[in-house]
């Protein structure tokens, strides 16, 4: 709007009228005033006037205008903020009571293995996995990596939509890409046409792939790839036993267990049950009782070995030549071994002590019957078919080890036979269902490269990684929890997967692929319905038992298809025969590089898990990276120390990586865990560790020998949770033979004892609840699944490499790790120094978990100035965090070291806002606690309340066992107890009469309410 | 005895001999009178630069919480309280000068004890602001007050922490009210000498000071409760300056950490703190004297006393930490061995070794008379020691701490850049109060200076005494006479 000043004109009869005389007199200045009062365009020229400096003045015009601006705008501002209104259902939802948990029967997937679960659902938002206490596989308790399971379903990073070369498009194009692939496909019946999956357990993923041909794609070709697999296992018992068995070894029955190469506490298929079953039979309530003996040959520093009675550091590969051996010394002892007599004789290897073959054959022979040999699945297949054959000649089948038919029992092709078809260009379409090849696939086999060569690569997986990377063609995969599924467990129970939420990122899981290749509806539901309609247990009432089957977790009797089964022993012969042993000795010059599932990582799968990213390895207690773990030999022959940089170099491979020097390696021998060092998984994986799968070999994934180790001079920081490992003479982690423990039951006691002198004060009587824990060394295996659940129950934060580094982690439950100076294994040498301690090299382990311990007289509480922790009337230690003002003056006096500070926003400074995914995870039962304020363990004090609240709403009395708390719940090995020590009927107050319980550091007079029960060994007398 | 005039006692003048009442008016008043001399303003300009990088840094920590120190599990106290405690140690020597060394009528005391209070006061006043913003939630410190409330907590009385608040406080509430009541007849002087004055401030100088002077007219009546609360208010402070201390070492004393948990603690602190106080009023003290020219009010022989009690309690202190180490290898006591073993042996052995070297091994040198009496042995000493001092408490906190039972727990401690701020803005903090200190209050106290001259005892030039005339030493003098 610009209006003209009015000039009058001259001559129209008007008056001329002044303002001033001055005005009057200087025409010139009265323009120039006109001028400035009826400036062009007064509005429209404010924010020019206001730039010139010349015209710096408002307008008047201009004035008013920003007034009515601003008075609008604080109008405006002012305004009340929008209603939001929240209702309440109107129409409940069936089931859903709100603040009050629903459990649920799933199956989750943990190292290649289902096991059954139960998830804990808050109005519809999973919070926590627990195990399925009907499951065989679980017996109510899991592993660490079906507790942080949780974690990665809330993963901000998964990938929320399909993709064409990179670019997101909509989910639908990608359905009609498919479509149009198999459409072409099935003019040739699909010769084209190849689809790459991670071996099945699913019997209706079986189902569908075996009718691929009434869709017309008869000559699809299928593969199976995993980098951690039971191939070898499988193999070998197609030797033995002429068909593909899993074996299913009950622990708790063998009095004398040989473990070979095999993490079967942890790492290992099977964990969560066997960690059961081995801790039931060392569980020592009395010193009569019985106590089994564990014999471990290794060459990395594993879990199992930490567990060991004996333990014997070999490199990998000569655990043939060892169990050949051993064969030899019990055919000389009576064993009846056939056509395998002969093939395993040799001469005995150089580097395995007479020991090992002789009395361990003896105190095999001894229980025959009773005991096991356990092999590793990284362990070649003749090893297998050898393994099989010994527990066959020692008569432990049936006993101490039964097999499970496998649910996938077609010869499939392997990734190698992909590898080899796509070079030769006879591959026009891949469709990968899960799994991440580019990533994970050994380095010999280049499969990038080659799949490069390939028109149409589709890729179905929860994150947009490496491998999706590569393909034209991107589909998210939802999470196991988010979707509809069923597979059979190790030993057979069959499970339906039911899902706990929507997919948040929508996407299309491995049955609807599926279904779309055959042609079928892609309804999960429906087709799990078809494959249990289909089975014999359903036929009779199909709705009763769904619903029994989903209610459960499991289907009746599914696992009854156990058998025992000879081996053949002839046939082991003749395998063992075409395999011969290697002759050029591990050494510096030809070092062996093992590879296993990492305790956190698997095999990368969950990388973008922060709980497993902080969580520290049982043995390095390293946090957010793998390294190369070398023994303290062969760190000195280098001229290396922990934290230093080497280069692996094997064929034309070389991989640059941090050390580790870790007591109990075998000498020359390179421990490497797979899963780390992913390039494209998200915000808490990427970078993290190093990738150790260019340096494995498709003809051996396990262990390979002939490779080089050389310093490289950098250096790399690895941080560690724990960096004193010895317990420098103190009675904090007490341990006894079986023989000391049996002259002296109350050896903890006199090692530890509670001072006697005058009370200055009358102790507190607690007359109601009196609430107690106990954990037991001899059963904790050190598996950290309580670690993990404690952080998913209680909300515990991460924080970080570089906060951990400052020793700031926030556990509230830590497992720590001790080695002991005792020679027990024979070869605890002192081989240098870490520049705090000597670095021993095979020394006998000690875990010791441990979160607050309740202390009666507690030095937290007195010193606290504000009260923030104080005693409950029923014992316990309470944080109030509302009234904690950060003094950390109760860390201070704190003797056990459990309390933690925020000493930051841990939920909001670490990577920016905390994703609204994760959000999700907490329990809506505890608070989230803000920056400084401490924390520690509650005693899982929401589930106390919670019980007590269930008790007096029904009206009953409250046992004493009925509270378990999420450590014990989690815990695979029943090592730690808790409940109410006025009930005398209560695990936790029989457990702390026993001899074996003692309070750590008693001496200070803290009066504890968490007791440890002291470990027992059960070395034999003839070996020591 | 001490009422004799000194030269009586075979003892030397507290003064420059011949010095008059004016002069000595001259000397003191007339400093904050002239413009401040060019050194003042560079000084207080970079003592308040480092004002305000305290500022940012505690800004900062508010801000972003704990974590920007290096503070960790298992050391949650690092240089927070270390630094807390040094500056209440440092606080330690004005109320001792004033008060106790009053109460012994150490009549050398005149000289220093304004400035030794004025340092007490700005030490304290450092000291306390850590535990108000060490904490996690600074904005709820308040919960340390016994304040009524609706959810009626108290403070926990039980927790040496809270002890602590209470001593801390009323120590400086005492100290000031001392130190500001002995003022009263200098600020009265100054204001008299205000009125003499032309320019454009002799107004608002005179008003300033009278109203602090509290109508002060030196009568009689004024002298007679002016000595009297001064006397009350001594007695009062002496057995602060031995609880103060013993209160903060309980903080440590009172716990169960080995290497903390100890009886030797308070008078180990107080010794300490005494040590580490007169070695920061000499650091002072030298620089003041030179650059003001009070040759004449500071003598030499005042150093000298300062040094030799420095050479006491830097004795006393030696002896704690030779004792410290013969109890924990006497008690048998595993845990508390090995936290001395560490301290000289471990990761943080270069700050135990720093620590005897300045603490014990350094004031050695005062046996000589010679080196006593030196400006720059006693200056470089005196800044030993206040680095020794502040090694002591780092020694005390983060070594027990940092391997205490659980070897699993076991860490070590890295200050950082923030760590580093707080500590040095501290020291901004203290300089810019003392320098606005020195240029507008009186920095030695001109009255009791005037009362230890010859010519302020009646009986001066008589030859013989009696005691019947004791007690009529009174000083008579007015205010800017």
């Amino acid at each position: 709007m610009k209006r003209a000043p009015y000039e009058a004109p001259e001559n129209m009869g008007l008056k001329k009228i002044w303002k001033s005389a001055a005005d009057r007199n200087d025409a010139k200045a009265r323009a120039a005033s006109a001028a400035q009062e009826f400036k062009a365009g007064a509005v429209g020229d404010v924010v020019v006037q206001t730039l010139d400096e010349s015209n710096a003045r408002l307008g008047r015009r201009g004035f008013l205008g920003f007034g009515a601006a601003t008075a609008a705008l604080v109008t405006e501002a002012c305004a009340r903020r929008p209603v939001e209104k929240i209702l309440p259902y109107t129409k409940a939802p069936e089931y859903v009571i709100p603040g009050v948990a629903n459990h649920y029967a799933t199956l989750i997937d943990t190292r290649g293995e289902l096991v059954g679960a139960l998830v804990e659902s808050h109005e519809g938002r999973p919070t926590k996995v627990e195990g399925n206490a009907d499951h065989p596989t679980s017996n109510g308790a899991t592993d660490l990596l079906m507790q942080a399971s949780v974690m990665d379903l809330y993963d901000p990073d998964r990938s929320g939509t399909a993709r064409q070369g990179g670019k997101p498009v909509d989910g639908k194009l990608f359905d009609d890409a498919l479509a149009d692939i198999i459409k072409a496909s099935r003019a040739d019946g699909g010769t084209k046409l190849r689809v790459l999956m991670r071996p099945a357990s699913s019997p209706t993923v079986v189902r569908l792939r075996d009718s691929l041909k009434d869709n017309g794609l008869q000559h699809v070709r299928v593969h199976a790839y995993a980098p951690v697999s039971d191939a070898n296992v499988r193999e070998g018992a197609k030797v033995s036993f002429g068909q593909a068995v899993t074996p299913i070894y009950d622990l708790q029955r063998s009095r004398v267990t040989l473990s070979v190469d095999c993490d079967f506490l942890l790492t290992e298929p099977g964990s969560v049950r066997n960690a059961r079953s081995f801790a039931r039979g060392r569980k020592l309530m009395a010193p009569a009782d019985p106590m089994n003996r564990l014999y471990v040959v290794e060459p990395g520093s594993t879990v199992t070995g930490g567990n060991a009675d004996h333990r014997l550091r070999l490199p990998a590969r000569d655990a043939d030549a060892y169990l050949r051996a051993l064969a030899s010394e019990l055919g000389a002892n009576g064993i009846e071994l056939g056509a395998l007599k002969a093939a395993v004789a040799g001469p005995k290897p150089a580097n395995i002590p007479d020991k090992w073959i002789k009395v361990v054959a003896k105190d095999l022979v001894a229980n025959k019957g009773k005991c096991l040999v356990i092999a590793g699945r990284r362990q070649p297949s003749h090893v297998h078919a050898l393994v099989n054959a010994l527990n066959t000649a020692l008569d432990n089948v049936g006993v101490t080890v039964s097999y499970a038919p496998v649910v996938d029992t077609s010869d499939i092709s392997d990734l190698k036979t992909l590898c080899d078809d796509m070079d030769a260009g006879k591959v026009e379409s891949l469709l990968i269902i899960g799994g991440n090849p580019v990533y994970d696939a050994p380095g010999d086999l280049a499969f990038a490269g080659k799949l490069a060569k390939v028109k149409n690569t589709l890729h179905v997986s929860g994150h947009f990684d490496e491998t999706s990377e590569k393909c034209t063609w991107h589909c998210p995969m939802p999470h196991e929890l988010e979707s509809w599924g069923d597979g059979r467990a190790l030993d057979g129970t069959w499970s339906i997967r039911q899902p706990m939420i929507a997919p948040l990122h929508g996407g299309r899981n491995e049955f609807e692929i599926w279904a779309m290749l055959v042609g079928a509806p892609p309804s999960p539901y429906n087709l799990v319905r078809e494959t249990f309609k289909s089975s014999l247990v359903a036929s009779a009432n199909f709705e009763a038992a769904w619903s029994k089957a989903l209610q459960s977790g499991l289907v009746d009797k599914s696992n009854s298809t156990q058998f025992q089964a000879s081996a053949t022993l002839d046939d082991v012969a003749t395998m063992l025969g075409k395999n011969k042993l290697p002759t050029a000795p591990i050494g510096s010059g030809n070092v062996e590089l093992n590879f296993a599932s990492d305790t956190r990582m698997h095999d990368g799968k969950h990388a973008n898990n922060p709980w497993l990213q902080e969580l520290p390895d049982p043995m390095t207690k390293l946090v957010w990276d793998n390294a190369a773990c070398i023994s303290p030999k062969t760190a000195k022959a280098l001229g290396v120390a922990s934290g230093d940089m080497v280069n692996l170099s094997r064929g034309n491979v070389t991989v640059e990586i941090g050390v580790w020097v870790q007591p109990g390696v075998a000498d020359d021998c390179v421990q490497l865990s797979l899963g780390w060092g992913r390039t494209s998984v998200g915000r808490y994986g990427n970078g993290r560790g190093f990738d150790v799968s260019p340096l494995r070999s498709f003809a051996s994934m396990g262990f390979v020998d002939g490779a080089k180790m050389t310093p490289s001079g950098k250096t790399y920081d690895l941080v560690q949770t724990q960096d004193h490992f010895s317990m420098e003479g103190r009675p904090i982690a007490l341990d006894a033979t079986l023989d000391q423990y049996r002259d002296n039951p109350e050896f903890v006691k006199y090692r530890s004892p509670t001072p006697k002198t005058l009370p200055l004060w009358d102790r507190v009587q607690y007359t109601g609840h009196k609430w107690g824990m106990a954990f037991d060394m001899n059963a904790c295996t050190g598996c950290n699944a309580c670690v993990v659940a404690c952080t998913s129950e209680n909300n515990v934060a991460f924080v970080g490499k570089d906060q951990v580094y400052r020793g700031r982690e926030m556990h509230w439950l830590r497992i720590d790790r001790y080695y002991s100076d005792d020679n027990t294994y024979g070869d605890n040498t002192v081989e240098g120094s870490d520049g705090q301690q000597d670095l021993p090299a095979n020394p006998p382990v000690m875990f010791q978990p441990i979160a607050c311990v309740h202390c009666e007289e507690a030095p937290c509480e007195n010193v606290c100035p504000v009260n923030a922790t104080a005693h409950s009337p029923e014992g316990l230690n309470d944080m109030a965090y509302n009234r904690c003002i950060g003094t950390r003056y109760c860390g201070n006096n704190c003797p056990y070291k459990v309390r933690r500070f925020n000493f930051l926003n841990w939920r909001g400074e670490m990577y920016g806002d905390m994703p609204e995914t994760e959000k999700m995870q907490f329990n809506p039962n505890v608070t989230v606690r803000m920056r400084g304020v401490m924390e520690k363990c509650s005693y899982c004090v929401q589930r106390i309340e919670e019980g007590k609240i269930g008790a007096r709403r029904d009206g009953r009395t409250l046992g004493g066992n009925d509270i378990v708390s999420a450590c014990q719940q989690a815990c695979p090995s029943e090592a730690i107890v808790f409940g109410d020590l006025n009930d005398p009927n209560s695990k936790v107050a029989q457990w702390h009469k026993t001899d074996r319980a003692y309070a750590v550091l008693a001496d200070i007079g803290t009066h504890p309410r968490t007791m440890h029960l002291g470990k027992v060994r059960n070395p034999n007398k003839e070996m020591v | 005895m001490s009422n004799r005039p000194i030269k009586a006692l075979g003892e030397t003048y507290l003064t420059d001999e011949g010095m008059s009442f004016h002069e000595v008016s001259e000397v003191v008043a007339s400093v904050t009178e002239k413009k401040a001399p060019r050194n003042w303003w560079i000084a207080f300009m970079l003592a308040f630069t480092f004002t305000g990088v305290f500022g940012m840094a505690v800004g900062y920590l508010v801000w972003q919480g704990v974590g920007v120190w290096g503070n960790n599990a298992p050391v949650y106290w690092a240089w927070d309280i270390t630094n807390f405690v040094w500056w209440i140690g440092i606080g330690h020597a004005g109320t001792l000068i004033s008060a106790v060394l009053f109460l012994f009528r150490q009549k050398w005391r005149t000289g220093i004890n304004r400035a030794a209070e004025a340092m007490t006061i700005f030490a304290v006043i450092c000291a306390l602001m850590f535990p108000g913003i060490h904490v996690g939630r600074p904005w709820l410190a308040y919960y340390m007050f016994p304040l009524p409330n609706q959810m009626a907590i108290w403070p926990n009385f039980k927790s040496p922490l809270i002890w602590d608040l209470f001593a801390v406080s009323t120590y400086f509430t005492v100290s000031t009210m001392f130190w500001y009541v002995g003022l009263i007849p200098d600020l009265a002087l100054l204001r008299d000498r205000a009125a003499k004055m032309t320019g454009k401030f002799a107004m608002i100088r005179m008003r300033a000071y009278g109203f602090f002077s509290l109508g002060w007219r030196g009568a009689n009546r004024h002298w007679q409760n002016y000595e009297r609360a001064y006397m009350i208010l001594a007695a009062l402070s002496t057995p602060l300056v031995l609880s103060v201390h013993s209160v903060v070492s309980f903080d440590f004393a009172t716990s169960v950490e080995p290497g903390w948990h100890s009886t030797i603690f308070p008078p180990y602190f107080v010794a300490g703190a005494v040590f580490s106080g007169f070695a920061m009023v000499m650091t002072l003290m030298i620089i003041v004297r030179a650059v003001y020219g009070m040759e004449s009010v500071i003598t030499i022989k005042h150093l000298e006393l300062m040094n030799k009690i420095m050479l006491t309690t830097g004795s006393l202190v030696g002896y704690a930490y030779g004792m410290e180490f013969f109890i924990a290898y006497y008690s048998g006591n595993q845990y508390e061995r090995y936290v001395f073993f560490n301290r000289a042996t471990g990761p943080y052995w270069w700050a135990y070794w720093t620590m005897i070297t300045c603490n014990v091994i350094s004031p050695q040198l005062f046996w000589s008379k010679k080196l006593r009496t030196s400006i720059p042995v006693m200056f470089a000493v005196s800044i030993f020691i206040n680095i020794g001092m502040w090694f002591e408490r780092f020694v005390i906190i983060v070594t027990s701490l940092h391997r205490d039972f659980m070897p699993s727990s076991w860490g070590y401690y890295r200050p950082t850049a923030v760590d580093l701020c707080t500590y040095l803005g501290t020291l901004g903090l203290f300089f810019t109060l003392f320098l606005l200190f020195i240029r507008w209050v009186p920095m030695v106290a001109i009255a009791e200076v005037k009362g230890i001259l010859p010519q302020a005892d009646p009986h001066e030039g008589e030859h013989a005494y009696d005691d019947h005339h004791e007690g009529d030493a009174e000083p008579a003098l007015a205010p800017g006479e």
